[in-house]
């Protein structure tokens, strides 16, 4: 018997990171064995003649700004070269004897590290206590392009890059308005990772921006590497595998959500903007929609939730219908079903929940090849092995029609977190139902809605508005799309300051 | 999370704990049987003597394969199912019987036995066909068809074309066991034992047992009195006039009380027969055409009054006369269904025919 392992203590937080003064020896000291760390004397000519210090990140600076902005100046600027004391150069060079745009006086470690790591240069006076920093960074990131993950058939292409700045610039160019907010939080400790809410002053319920920036405050992380890093953090995800958040690669969409009444969320380097809440109804809809005729939409919506229903219980039904109530099924439909499953070895609930877990293997070896061998493994897996799992007996045809449509009738769930959230409920629907035939899917069907009825989205029940009164229109936005001009509310369930959205 | 997780398994210790056997897990959950090893029953055959009961199953034939017909014989109908059972490898399942026949013998010594089955059995629905085969048993009827065919899908052929001629009507035992329930009295089609189980009326059912059979003209008199002729076609010959053949497409009728100084003494089927002209020399004068309508009137009051006769002579209000007069003039109820004896009463007819339009591009 081993030791009881003991609980590590809580992750210690040390405010400032890094205490002290402001040098160059102890910037030398944090940044020992990094070989981007730069140091480069600099001399200053004149009246008050010495020999300045610059520190820098190489690979994180524009070495042109740094030369031209700092540099040339430096060197060639007769107004310096007057100033009686190191302060009084101190001075002009914060005024603009600097050419930069951004340029600060630090005087704290804690923040000069930082400042370096962002891409800012350190310019130190020796003897002096203060320090300037010039923004000199680079902005080498990917440019605006069309979202890969969501089609556009109809609408705006300028899809969300993983630059957090760009991507705000992005929203401001959609969403004009001064009252536009972003705030900005910090997340991870060792990524220090810049998030900002975006939301509508006098229009988005200050409530909930409130209630999401506390909740970022709380984080306390090492990194925000992946989109679960501030997702998992931010609603209970660890009771649920649907998705609480909504998320886009659309700026069009995101920006039409911020117009609604939700609150955006935006973190550098996810080239992703996240929407709250979010309720069963907005995993619905597709972006398109908007886009479509009002009859089209509204007939394709319905269509999706027949596929959800469709997606979730066929598998479940089968196999109750085909193990305990064969007196469900057409008296033909039966005759060929015995048919074909005259020699097959399975039993029905057996063959039914290998094969979702063999479709759910396929599609995941799918995605984790590159595209072209993906295709491939799809074909050979769905067309080719599965008929000759059907011409050997192993399946029969009805389990793989029954799997097949399942499958296909997830894919037009606009979330794929949403719809991987089904297949999980699918599997467990369709094991109930070999136990206990309708009931036990009946059961499974029952606890599913209690959990979604118990889930919230920063205070906005998962089934708004179906399981919740929310206002006369409120199924207009999430199952039934009537023309636009009739749309005169926001959606009621997110409290929007100012409920009208046209005339 | 924590409460209901708990919740659960407690819950269900104290169920097990409660004592009450009807309660363990495998009397609450359904019973698995996989449907590979099932052979569905279509066709159920039911015979009987008096010393015992014969049941015949025929299963569902697929493409290529032929009809497998099953016998039991037992003292009742359960325990020959049972033994029918014990014959095959693969279980009987009852749960697609379509279709129910009786022998002629078993129906006349009662058909509550094997109604009653049908009625109690978990597997077996009361939406099943009934139907009584003249001069022979149920097993001689499925033999026969099964040499050519199945019995099932014959008989389904026959449904199906209800609406097509105006052979019989189906009814199913559920609608069977009210009528006798409600008026002591009801009717099912009846077929003859061939390869083809060709339709032959409908026999009357009276307290339970098979009373008699009507003629063809009385069995198209009891589709007339049950508004239910879709399709039928008369030939009629006005005197002096061209022959002409007429589709009947429809026929509405009410049965209204014939009151005598306050006491009911008889009852009147008023009949309303739409047709059209489906063969007939064109352009003929509106005469002709009145003609036509009274030469049908007449051929479908002796349809009805056929089957209105056989009422009066059997006692038996198999059609729900009384019943659908109660409806029509329901502040006579009491005197009309408070037995009430069709012997007693006057049954007549009186029909009004309709020529609705011809084929003829004349109109």
């Amino acid at each position: 018997m081993g030791q009881p392992q003991e609980k590590t203590q809580p992750h210690p937080r040390r405010e400032p990171r890094y205490d002290g003064p402001l040098t160059v020896e102890r910037l030398e000291e944090i940044f020992a064995g990094c070989v981007d760390f730069t140091r480069r004397p600099v001399a200053l000519e004149g009246e008050s003649a010495c020999t300045l210090t610059l520190c820098y990140l190489g690979g994180m600076v524009r070495m042109e700004r740094v030369s031209d902005y700092v540099l040339r100046p430096l060197a060639e600027d007769g107004g310096l070269r007057r100033c009686a004391t190191l302060a009084a150069a101190m001075d002009r060079m914060e005024a603009g004897a600097l050419y930069n745009l951004g340029v600060a006086r630090r005087t704290r470690l804690d923040r000069g590290v930082f400042d370096l790591v962002d891409g800012w240069c350190l310019l130190f006076f020796p003897g002096e206590r203060d320090v300037l920093s010039f923004f000199v960074g680079t902005e080498e990131k990917r440019g605006v392009a069309p979202p890969d993950s969501e089609t556009v058939l109809k609408g705006a292409r300028d899809g969300f890059v993983e630059s957090v700045r760009t991507n705000t610039s992005i929203v401001r160019r959609h969403l004009k308005a001064p009252e536009l907010r972003i705030v900005e939080e910090l997340v991870g400790r060792q990524s220090v990772t810049a998030v900002d809410v975006l939301y509508l002053e006098g229009l988005t319920d200050p409530a909930l921006v409130e209630a999401l920036v506390d909740r970022l405050r709380t984080i306390d992380i090492d990194g925000v590497f992946a989109t679960g890093n501030i997702e998992e953090y931010i609603v209970p995800a660890a009771h649920t595998p649907f998705p609480l958040v909504q998320y886009t690669q659309r700026s069009d969409r995101f920006c039409a959500g911020l117009a609604e009444g939700r609150v955006g969320l935006l973190i550098d380097g996810i080239p992703l903007g996240y929407l709250t809440p979010a309720v069963l109804g907005n995993f619905l809809q597709a972006p398109q929609d908007k886009s479509s005729a009002w009859l089209l939409a509204t007939t394709l919506t319905l269509l999706r939730y027949a596929c959800m229903l469709m997606t979730l219980f066929l598998p479940a039904l089968y196999v109750a219908m085909i193990t305990f109530h064969q007196e469900m099924i057409p008296t033909r439909l039966a005759l060929s079903i015995i048919a074909a499953k005259q020699d097959v070895p399975f039993r029905s609930g057996f063959e039914v929940i290998v094969l979702l877990l063999a479709f759910e293997i396929l599609q995941e070896a799918g995605l984790r090849l590159p595209q072209s061998i993906g295709q491939t493994v799809s074909i050979i897996g769905g067309l080719v092995v599965g008929s000759a799992a059907v011409e050997a007996k192993i399946v029969s045809p009805a389990v793989l029609i029954v799997v097949a449509a399942a499958g296909i009738a997830g894919y037009t769930m606009p979330s794929q977190e949403f719809s991987g959230a089904l297949r999980l409920w699918r599997l467990l629907l369709a094991l109930l139902a070999s136990v206990a035939g309708l009931f036990g899917a009946v059961a499974g069907a029952a606890a599913l809605i209690i959990h979604l009825a118990g889930l919230e989205s920063f205070g906005v029940p998962y089934l708004t508005p179906f399981a919740v009164s929310a206002g006369r229109e409120a199924r207009e936005h999430v199952f039934l799309r009537r023309p636009l001009p009739q749309i005169k509310d926001r959606p009621p369930a997110l409290h929007p300051r100012n409920r009208r959205k046209q005339r | 999370m924590r409460g209901p997780a708990l919740f659960l398994p407690a819950a269900l210790l104290l169920l097990l704990l409660s004592g009450c056997g009807s309660l363990s897990l495998t009397g609450l959950l359904p019973y698995a049987r996989e449907i590979e090893d099932m052979e569905l029953v279509r066709t159920l055959g039911v015979d009987g003597d008096g010393t015992g009961v014969a049941v015949t199953a025929s299963g569902g034939a697929r493409e290529g394969e032929e009809t497998s017909l099953t016998t039991g014989r037992a003292e009742t109908v359960s325990a020959a199912v049972l033994a029918m059972q014990s014959q095959g490898s693969s279980y009987l399942y009852f749960g697609h019987v379509g279709q129910l026949l009786l022998g002629e013998e078993l129906a006349r010594r009662g058909v509550e036995e094997p109604l009653d089955y049908v009625l109690r059995d978990v597997e077996m629905r009361l939406e099943t066909a009934l139907y009584l085969v003249r001069d022979g048993t149920a097993g001689q009827a499925m033999g026969a068809a099964a040499e050519d065919g199945s019995a099932a899908d014959r008989l389904e052929a026959l449904a199906e074309g209800v609406g097509l001629t105006a052979d019989t009507m189906t009814r199913s035992v559920k609608e069977v066991l009210a009528d006798l329930e409600d008026r002591g009295a009801s009717f099912a089609p009846a077929l003859l034992p061939d390869g083809t189980l060709t339709a032959a009326g409908y026999g009357i059912l009276k307290d339970g047992a098979l009373a008699g059979w009507t003629g063809e003209e009385a069995a198209l008199g009891v589709n007339l009195i049950l508004s239910r002729v879709d399709a039928d076609v008369v030939e009629v010959t006005p005197p002096g006039q061209p022959s002409a053949a007429l589709r009947v497409v429809g026929a509405r009728s009410l049965v209204r009380p014939v009151f005598e100084g306050g006491t009911l003494t008889g009852l009147r089927v008023e009949c309303r027969v739409e047709a059209n002209l489906a063969e007939g020399p064109p352009g003929q004068e509106a005469a002709w055409r009145q003609a036509l309508c009274d030469a049908l009137a007449r051929v479908e009051q002796t349809r009805i009054q056929a089957a209105l006769d056989l009422a009066r002579t059997l006692n038996a209000d198999y059609l729900g006369l009384c019943r659908s007069a109660a409806l029509l003039t329901p502040w006579h109820k009491a005197a009309l269904l408070d037995g009430t004896q069709l012997e007693e009463l006057t049954l007549t007819a009186q029909v009004e025919a309709v020529l609705q339009r011809s084929y003829h591009a004349d109109g």
